[in-house]
């Protein structure tokens, strides 16, 4: 049985990935990030929920519909609201609080389909509920587990191969790059752009009902959601898909493994070797030419060194130390969103275009010479 | 003394007009400060439920502790723990001492602005720099975790089961049933329209000038020496700590403060609503869109008794599909909203006319 970190970190990490991948796709097309999103995500977590507490169906075969239902609504989306305000020429604003009402209209869709479901079958859980029992379990873990990185990594592969050795996805590539080129060649961009929304709807669908077999959901969940995946999506760079795909595998496994820290604590040594890496990270920071980095750094260098000599004189200051020594408790659950938030905030102040613009090869050269 | 009834096919006028101008005005206080910020300056705020929430939280729990503290009522262990008690202390105390009453509306005005104001300032580093998209993530982001933070941090307002707070109208209650409410909302009213006051006179300043320049055009601004980076800081900092003194006046009209209350399309998506059906940039159209919104709302609210029994959920939710339509429909055919911008006259309209014939007279 694998310990729960790290399945957990396996699952929101996939989950993450698919879900920033289906932002990025349509980030991609449209230029506008879409705020409704997480309701989506919503749509296959309540597909799930539907199928396994009223027809018994299990939630795997009910990934096939949610992806059916979540890219059909996307696609709907699309061609009702976003594409007219494009032809019409609305700034990107405009675009945006159009995807904003989306979302609320998806609150007023959810609330009145679990008081239906709620009146109808009886289920006194609609609103809010544990997470789905219809798993099976291999060697004492959740199929899951398993099941949403191979959901991700099938996902990811299909999508490399239709974009690098199909002549569809030669013109996709091409209609992101430049729409009106591409349609004096010939290239169907509306097409593209309409594939590109039922795919990320899709993602978002099937991303939602693997969610609903490990968390528990409810009518915010995929509302709530939407920081995680603006953060997995900002941190891949925005217009880089398979840069969503790891900034989400590091955002989940980041959330889970940072609020479990600082739960539990990071025993004595921990808090010194975070202590040290802040110290040394601010240290670097400063050093660099730009005002602003130094000023972040200078800060980063204050609070390590804070954290160290709170520490080892036995914490007589203000006891951040060992609060982070002996650890937050279940108050720790209050903060998780923000280290998604944090990772975000550092990803566009220091590499505004994620780690997809990281040129490693070149970092690996400099280091060599 | 008791409000009178006026019935009237089975609502109460009374109250109706209460909640109706209580509601209004919140709505065109925060629109207008939406305005400020959109309208005028060109920020999409996509997080303005972060200033409200962050004024009415921080505005309701430190009043509480601080009423508390100089009416010297005992606090036995945690004040999240035994806070129905001690603000019902409280609030008989306040009864009979109108300025203690008075001081804890005033500080929490103060702390609630001084936090939309820090907020304002913080959330300006990156509206200085990023693009609006990256801009409009960022901002919805941190709103949405500032309300997931609420529900699971306990001692700021007690998590999703909210505290109440101290009641600065309370001794209106003592005189009647309800004559507190028209207390309340007559104070939300004096603040809206102080706002409008507020800025419509920043419209037609000098300044409202500047900040529609660096909305149309960043570069001609700057080239003339306007130093766009300070105007959007000061803009974001005084609009939001309007938002954070709405937000603690709100909180202690409603007299109690939680987590669940800080959804992002009561306070963030209405405001957005409004403006855009008002039409972006100009005063007058954002009041005509609130009047719009809280009409259509409260029509909606009064429907339900008779909707109710015919539909299989609450009535209450159809207002986000109307709604929703209504902005995407406003966006489609009349993007720029109820009425249109115009160029804001800088001086009273005899005077503009007296200057045009006095130029007409030198012409001949």
């Amino acid at each position: 049985m694998l310990p729960s970190l790290v399945t957990s970190s396996l699952v929101y990490g996939s989950l993450f990935g698919l879900m920033g991948l289906g932002l990025t796709l349509t980030y991609l097309t449209t230029k506008v990030p879409n705020f409704a999103y997480g309701s989506f995500v919503g749509i296959g977590i309540y597909t799930a929920y539907s199928l396994l507490k009223i027809q018994r169906i299990n939630p795997y075969y009910a990934t096939f519909v949610s992806f059916a239902l979540a890219a059909l609504s996307s696609v709907a989306m699309y061609l009702l609201v976003l594409r007219p305000l494009a032809r019409r020429g609305s700034n990107i604003v405009s675009l945006m609080i159009a995807t904003f009402g989306v979302d609320i209209a998806f609150v007023g869709i959810f609330g009145i389909y679990t008081d239906y479901i709620t009146d109808k079958y009886s289920l006194g859980d609609a609103k809010s509920f544990y997470p789905l029992q219809a798993d099976f379990s291999i060697f004492g873990t959740q199929g899951v587990v398993f099941v949403s990185p191979l959901v991700l990594l099938l996902f990811t592969t299909c999508l490399y191969l239709l974009l690098k050795k199909t002549k569809f996805g030669t013109a996709m590539r091409a209609a992101v790059e430049n729409p009106s080129l591409a349609k004096i060649l010939g290239v169907n961009v509306e097409a593209v752009y309409v594939f590109s929304w039922f795919l990320a709807g899709g993602l978002a669908g099937v991303a939602g009902t693997l969610y609903a077999l490990r968390f528990s959901g409810g009518t915010n969940t995929g509302s709530d959601l939407i920081v995680e995946i603006f953060a997995s999506s900002v941190l891949g760079g925005l217009s880089s898909l398979f840069g969503a795909v790891f900034g989400g595998l590091i955002i989940g496994a980041s959330e889970v493994m940072l609020t479990n820290y600082f739960a539990q604590g990071f025993g004595f040594l921990g808090t010194l070797t975070l202590s040290l890496i802040i110290l040394v990270a601010g240290f670097g920071l400063v050093t660099r030419k730009q005002a602003r980095r130094k000023l972040f750094g200078t800060v980063m260098l204050a609070v390590g060194a804070y954290l160290i000599v709170d520490l080892l004189v036995g914490f007589t200051f203000v006891p951040v130390a060992s609060q982070l020594v002996s650890g937050f408790g279940p108050d720790a659950i209050a903060y998780q969103k923000g280290i998604p938030l944090m990772i975000m905030v550092v990803t566009l102040l220091l590499l505004p275009r994620g780690i997809s613009s990281v040129e490693w090869k070149q970092i690996i050269k400099r280091r060599r010479n | 003394m008791s409000l009178p009834q006026v019935i009237f096919f089975g609502v109460d006028l009374v109250r109706f007009t209460i909640d109706f101008v209580n509601f209004f005005a919140l709505y065109v206080a925060i629109s207008l400060t939406l305005n400020i910020e959109f309208g005028y300056t060109g920020i999409p705020n996509f997080g303005k439920v972060l200033y409200i929430a962050g004024g009415a939280t921080f505005a309701g729990s430190i009043a509480g502790r601080v009423a508390a503290y100089i009416l010297g009522v005992q606090i036995k262990g945690d004040f999240i723990t035994y806070v129905p008690q001690i603000i019902n202390d409280v609030n008989s105390e306040l009864a009979s001492n109108w300025i203690a009453a008075i001081s804890i509306l005033v500080l929490g005005l103060v702390v609630g602005g001084a936090i939309g104001a820090v907020f304002g300032y913080i959330s300006s580093f990156p509206a200085i720099r990023l693009r609006e998209d990256y801009l409009g993530m960022l901002l919805l982001a941190v709103a949405q975790f500032y309300q997931i933070f609420l529900r699971g941090f306990g001692p700021l307002v007690g998590g999703t089961q909210g505290i109440p707070v101290p009641d600065p109208f309370f001794y209106f209650s003592t005189l009647g049933l309800g004559v507190r409410d028209v207390v309340g909302a007559a104070v939300l009213a004096t603040a809206a329209l102080l706002i409008y006051f507020y800025s419509e006179r920043v419209a037609r300043s000098p300044l409202g000038r500047t900040l529609r320049a660096i909305r149309d055009n960043e570069d001609a601004a700057r080239a003339l020496g306007k130093n766009d980076v300070a105007f959007r800081r000061s803009v974001l900092i005084v609009a939001s700590a309007l938002s954070g003194i709405i937000g603690a006046l709100y909180t202690f009209y409603i007299g109690a403060v939680g987590a669940d209350t800080w959804q992002r399309y009561a306070w963030t998506f209405w405001p957005w609503l409004i403006v855009i059906i008002g039409g972006a940039g100009n005063n007058v159209g954002t009041v005509l869109g609130a009047l719009v919104f809280a009409s259509m709302t409260k029509g909606l609210q009064q429907s339900q008794y008779f909707l109710q029994p015919y539909v299989p959920f609450d009535v209450n939710w159809l207002q986000y599909l109307l709604f929703a339509g209504i902005l995407i429909l406003v966006l489609l055919l009349r993007p720029e909203g109820i009425v249109k911008e115009k160029p804001s006259p800088t001086l009273p309209k005899s005077v503009l006319k007296g200057i045009e014939t006095l130029k007409r007279k030198e012409k001949v």
